[in-house]
């Protein structure tokens, strides 16, 4: 299995971001190829690849381009989710910061195939460099005719606007990201109707992942072939896995999709820091179900992932040694997801909330008898449907992986003390109001 | 690299403010980029809210009536994403994040450090309006845990060490 | 047309409809908070959980189209029980224990599902303080709203409605998630013209009406259907009553008009309908007012009739249909009398109906079609005041509030030349003007039909019994008629004088009054399920 750097060849050189050093290396030849032929057969090619969606959902990439209704009038849109904001996930920005241009080619070639000739690369807030480089990156490729009217001298118009989102984690779904992009509040809708049938504005819509984007370009060049001989069957091409917690090297890989978890963590992580040793990990951001030391021999790859009752997603790993309080690491996460949730479905608002105050409790010194079961029916009742969106499921499984797999450690914070004070409620973050108007 | 500070604008100025020439055009140039006159909401905001350091109900009410919508929806939308300030910010705005991957790598010791520091806690300003803190989640750049963002910028690999050398190069900045 | 089963129940639907709909047609309750059948469908609440055989997950089935050999289990599914057990659990961890003081008991969603969505043995282990928002516990949100944001469960209903039906877009979730609350811009007033339609929406006590806070349990209120009087679009409206008072006015459904609003001005008219200061017959004796039995009234106003040569009624476009064809008959045909109906045009009035259409009215009266279709002769301010310029003989005031005209000082000038008869209820300076007064009760009291703007004829029923000595005009008008001798006006109650129109008057033709009950009028707890 190669170990070549495809995805982040780019990186380590600060000036391969040019579009002269991307034009250099081979740029933009995978637009052209894919111009010259007809957009199905660019689906039919990516299909063929079998690549997966590396946002999170992991599904596979050519039949959501081939849900768009062929017969609709239009306009079509695609647009690139870099609103990264999983837990454990930084390897978006990664790709932008190193080849921006990569990103580019991959949204022109998708926009062609799916016949879009608007797309709009939706940013998280907080990137303002990446949106910065981005927008320098389109500015060259604008001014090169690679973005615009009649790019690369086809027939074909297409125009690329970057949209910053604003801090909001949901907006990384799909739909909440559609709904932002509408410039409302965030708020995921129900599916059906999906998007590539009726998305941003009411049209045909495709949300890829950047990392997806950005391997698009090689499957043109290199071919679906070559795409699917990296990895196995349905579990295809390079992934770039971030490691981050108690590694000695955290950081992005790039490595065929598939590799074990050990590979990632011992090989590539260089290990646990300081010669400690590992307790658990999330494989794919936190939003997964927890793994445990002996399952570092699980491939890191979609279907892997979910044999072992866990989810690859985002590709984001985090690893905890022996320090790591469960618990404490628990209530980490329901404030994250407590914070994030949108409001809108009873069962995330109100049970996010609502783990997040018995793990609190359990912190200080008041735990339950009651409370692992009630944090495993709370969990319950906020997944497989409940929801309008995975986020109940995003909090119910990593904090319900975490009860039944580390259930000692939740036992142990069960204490016979009394009751717990009065809970002290912070005030309200947006107080820009005067209580009534006749008060 | 050294961070832009925030220059908040006068409340006065900016309640009902009106667009000027110089905004005007560049809202017209958003505009001409969606379908919609409500999906150049959220880069309208920006442009507001890097122009005045804040977005305040005078510049809710000034975007409502630009775009054709009602200054309740302007507001909904406003307070659902955490980055737009609906009060006058600090200077230098840190915020730290407090997820995961940061909070097991030292993210505690950061805000230990800016207590001893500054005197002040996540959601507090120190008293000459030049600092604030804000507790914030995911930055997306975990492999570099534990992150501060102050204003723009990233700020990674930090110790409280280099944090503290981080305060002292705003604090002299002006 | 789809046909689906649904607790083994089968019924046969029009394409499109959801599940909650075809469900309520098979005569079974789903129940939901977010789901209203006039608001955009949001899916929110999660309560409407259903299972649909063959899916693996549930649905919600407000969001569910019916389909053709669909199997859909609500209760017969213990999944289902189970899923929306769990919801209540969740919306009830964070509500307060407000019952005992809240308005919205006896007709609130969040009480009645969770009496049948939760078990008898169910026990929630919700240890943690409930969050709650200082300064938004009882705060005045707009004219008539309070706000209680302790007891809001997120549906949304009120922001969708000011959106989508009023469309001032007023209201807003402010913030996200956890701390997420109900809000207008920058602490503005909540004075939207339909604001007590967002307290109605509301299906629990997180948005109530500030007329009504803390007077009358709602359980102790009678319903009564009426329409409202406060202009020509007809609103169906309930009173709602108890021992002779009115608390207030709630919508009725109508699709066709008012679909299940009521506009502030017209709900917040129910306080006149206690506004009752005239309980006796009076007449004038050395210009001071002084008791007289009902007897000797209308012996004393049938004398007046029949000596005066010249006789001239203003009578109102208040009045019902009943009241105006009695006024025609008597006064008109019988005594040869001139009638006039003033017609005010007043503020805007607009109603959405049930298409989501906009009905507009500048006419401040219930009446005006009913006058209009019974040929009586439609005037404004100046033709009224030349009308009552000079002396007649008799000047015959039906109904002192049938224009502000009368109200003013020259009325009163013109009216006090020659004698004059009024028919009174409140305290209005015409009396001073009248030398025989009649007590007539208010709306509440009466019972008759209205024609809207829209052609519409419509019924209102008694609430309770007319107080003291005063009776409904229709009554007096018979009476009167009984002592002049008129034998075809003699006729026993409003059901009689609507079929004799409906005989006799093209624009009654076809009508009945007991049809004009028609569809069985939902119960006022009815309508809180409906919307």
């Amino acid at each position: 299995m190669s170990a070549e750097a495809v995805l982040l060849r780019a990186r380590g050189n600060p000036s391969g971001r040019t579009l002269e050093a991307y034009l250099g290396a081979g740029g933009y030849e995978g637009l052209r190829k894919a111009l010259a032929r007809v957009p199905e057969a660019v689906v039919k090619e990516v299909s063929d690849s079998e690549l997966r969606g590396r946002g999170g959902a992991g599904f596979p990439t050519g039949r959501k381009w081939s849900f768009v209704p062929k017969d609709h009038p239009g306009p079509r849109y695609l647009i690139c989710n870099a609103d990264e904001s999983e837990p454990g996930t930084f390897k978006d920005r990664e790709l932008i910061e190193c080849d921006p241009h990569m990103v580019i080619e991959g949204i022109a070639i998708a926009c062609w195939a799916i016949g879009a000739h608007t797309a709009y690369i939706y940013i998280r807030g907080e990137f303002v460099r990446w949106a910065r480089i981005l927008e320098q990156a389109l500015d060259e490729a604008r001014a090169r005719g690679l973005v615009g009217r009649s790019i690369l001298g086809s027939p074909f118009d297409l125009d690329i606007w970057v949209h910053r989102g604003a801090g909001a984690y949901i907006c990384g779904e799909e739909t909440a990201l559609i709904e932002s992009l509408e410039g409302k509040r965030g708020f995921p809708r129900l599916k059906p109707p999906f998007p590539a049938v009726v998305g941003v504005f009411g049209k045909p819509t495709v949300v890829n992942n950047v990392e997806t984007l950005a391997c698009v370009p090689h499957i043109m060049t290199r071919g679906a072939a070559w795409f699917a001989s990296i990895g196995r069957s349905r579990n295809t091409g390079p992934k770039l896995y971030c490691v981050s917690g108690h590694v000695n090297r955290p950081g992005v890989y790039e490595l065929p999709l598939g590799v074990t978890f050990r590979e990632i963590i011992e090989q590539h992580g260089g290990g646990i820091r300081n010669g400690g040793k590992l307790k658990a990990f999330f494989p794919g951001g936190s939003s997964a179900p927890i793994m445990t030391a002996g399952d570092v021999d699980v491939r890191a790859d979609f279907d892997g992932c979910a044999e072992a009752g866990t989810m690859l997603g985002s590709g984001g790993v985090i690893v905890f040694d022996e320090s790591v309080d469960i618990v404490a690491a628990a209530a980490n996460l329901a404030h994250f997801y407590a914070h994030e949730s949108c409001g809108q479905c009873t069962p995330c608002r109100e049970g996010a909330d609502w783990c997040m105050d018995i793990l609190d409790r359990m912190l200080d010194g008041h735990g339950r008898s009651a409370d692992p079961d009630t944090l495993l029916r709370i969990c319950r009742f906020a997944s497989e449907g409940m929801t309008i969106c995975p986020l109940g499921d995003a909090f119910a499984l990593p904090i319900s992986s975490m009860v039944t797999k580390f259930r000692d450690e939740f036992e142990r914070r069960i204490s016979t003390a009394s009751p717990r004070p009065q809970k002290k409620l912070p005030a309200l973050p947006w107080a820009g109001q005067r209580p009534g108007f006749g008060d | 690299m050294s961070t832009r500070p925030i220059t908040a604008a006068d409340p006065a100025a900016v309640a009902r403010a009106g667009f000027d020439d110089a905004m005007e055009s560049k809202i017209t140039a958003l505009l001409a980029r969606y379908p919609t006159a409500q999906a150049a909401l959220l880069p309208v905001l920006w442009l507001c809210q890097e122009r005045y350091g804040w977005i305040s109900p005078g510049i809710m009410e000034a975007v409502a009536v630009r775009l054709g919508v009602s200054p309740a929806y302007i507001q909904g939308v406003v307070t659902f994403y955490t980055m737009f300030y609906t009060a006058p910010p600090a200077r230098y705005v840190l915020q730290v994040c407090e997820t995961l991957s940061c909070a097991v790598c030292g993210a505690k010791d950061l805000l230990a450090l800016l207590e001893r520091r500054l005197g002040i806690k996540p959601g507090e300003r120190t008293a000459d309006g030049s600092f604030q803190i804000v507790g914030v989640q995911c930055l997306g750049a975990c492999g570099n845990a534990p992150v501060v963002q102050v204003n723009d910028d990233y700020y990674e690999d930090l110790t409280p060490a280099r944090l503290d050398s981080l305060l002292a190069e705003l604090g002299r900045a002006r | 047309m789809p046909r689906l089963t649904i607790d083994g129940h089968e019924v046969e639907v029009a394409a499109g409809t959801n599940l909650i709909e075809a469900a309520r047609a098979a005569g079974i309750e789903i129940p939901y908070f977010c789901y209203h059948p006039y608001l955009s469908v949001v899916g929110q609440c999660r309560i409407c959980l259903v299972e649909v055989v063959g899916q693996p997950r549930l649905v919600i089935a407000c969001a569910t189209p019916a389909s053709d050999g669909m199997v859909v289990k609500s209760e017969s599914s213990a999944r289902v029980k189970e899923a929306r057990e769990a919801v209540m659990e969740f919306l009830l961890a964070n509500h307060p224990l407000d019952c005992p003081v809240c308005d919205q008991a006896g007709e609130c969603l969040l009480q009645d599902h969770s009496t049948s969505e939760q078990g008898a043995r169910f026990a929630s282990h919700m240890v943690e303080t409930r969050r709650t928002f200082p300064g938004y516990e009882r705060r005045l949100l707009g004219p008539h709203i309070i706000q209680n944001q302790n007891r809001c469960i997120y549906c949304s209903r009120c922001i969708r409605f000011t959106r989508e039906i009023s469309e001032t877009g007023q209201l807003t979730y402010t913030s996200r998630a956890n701390h997420a609350f109900i809000d207008t811009f920058n602490g503005t007033p909540f004075d939207d013209p339909f604001s007590g339609c967002a307290a109605d929406v509301c299906p629990v006590g997180a948005l109530t009406i500030k007329e009504f806070r803390f007077r009358k349990r709602a359980w102790r209120l009678r319903s009564t259907a009426s329409v409202c009087p406060g202009c020509s679009i007809g609103c169906s409206v309930f009173i709602d009553h108890h021992e002779r008072i009115v608390y207030r006015l709630t919508p009725r459904g109508n699709a066709a008009i008012n679909a299940t609003w009521l506009c502030d001005y017209g709900r917040f008219l129910a306080e006149t309908l206690n506004d009752q200061s005239h309980l006796h017959p009076r007449h004038r004796v050395e210009g001071k007012p002084v008791r007289l039995s009902w007897g000797d009234a209308l012996r004393m106003f049938a004398d007046e009739l029949r000596s005066a040569r010249t006789l001239r009624v203003v009578a109102s476009a208040n009045l019902s249909n009943e009241e105006l064809f009695l006024t025609r008959e008597l006064f008109g045909r019988h005594l040869r009398g001139e009638i006039v109906v003033p017609v005010h045009q007043g503020q805007q009035r607009r109603m959405k109906n049930g298409r989501g259409e906009w009905l507009h009215s500048t006419d401040a009266h219930p009446n005006s079609g009913g006058a209009r279709r019974l040929g009586l002769d439609i005037v404004g301010e100046e033709a009224l005041a030349r009308f009552l310029y000079g002396a007649a003989d008799l000047t015959v005031i039906l109904d002192p509030d049938a224009h502000p005209f009368l109200a003013t000082a020259e009325a009163l000038r013109l009216v006090k030349v020659g004698l004059s008869i009024a028919c009174m209820r409140s305290e209005h300076p015409i009396v001073h003007a009248a030398s025989l007064m009649l007590p007539v009760p208010t709306l509440a009291c009466n019972e008759g039909t209205f024609t809207s703007s829209t052609g519409t004829v419509q019924r209102f029923d008694m609430a309770f019994p007319p107080p003291g000595e005063t009776r409904p005009l229709w009554i007096v008008l018979v009476a009167l008629a009984r002592e002049l001798g008129i034998a075809t006006l003699n006729l026993a109650g409003p059901a009689e004088v609507f079929d004799l129109m409906a005989g006799n008057e093209k624009a009654f033709a076809g009508l009945s009054w007991e049809d004009l009950a028609g569809t069985r009028v939902p119960s006022r707890l009815e309508q809180q399920h409906v919307g």
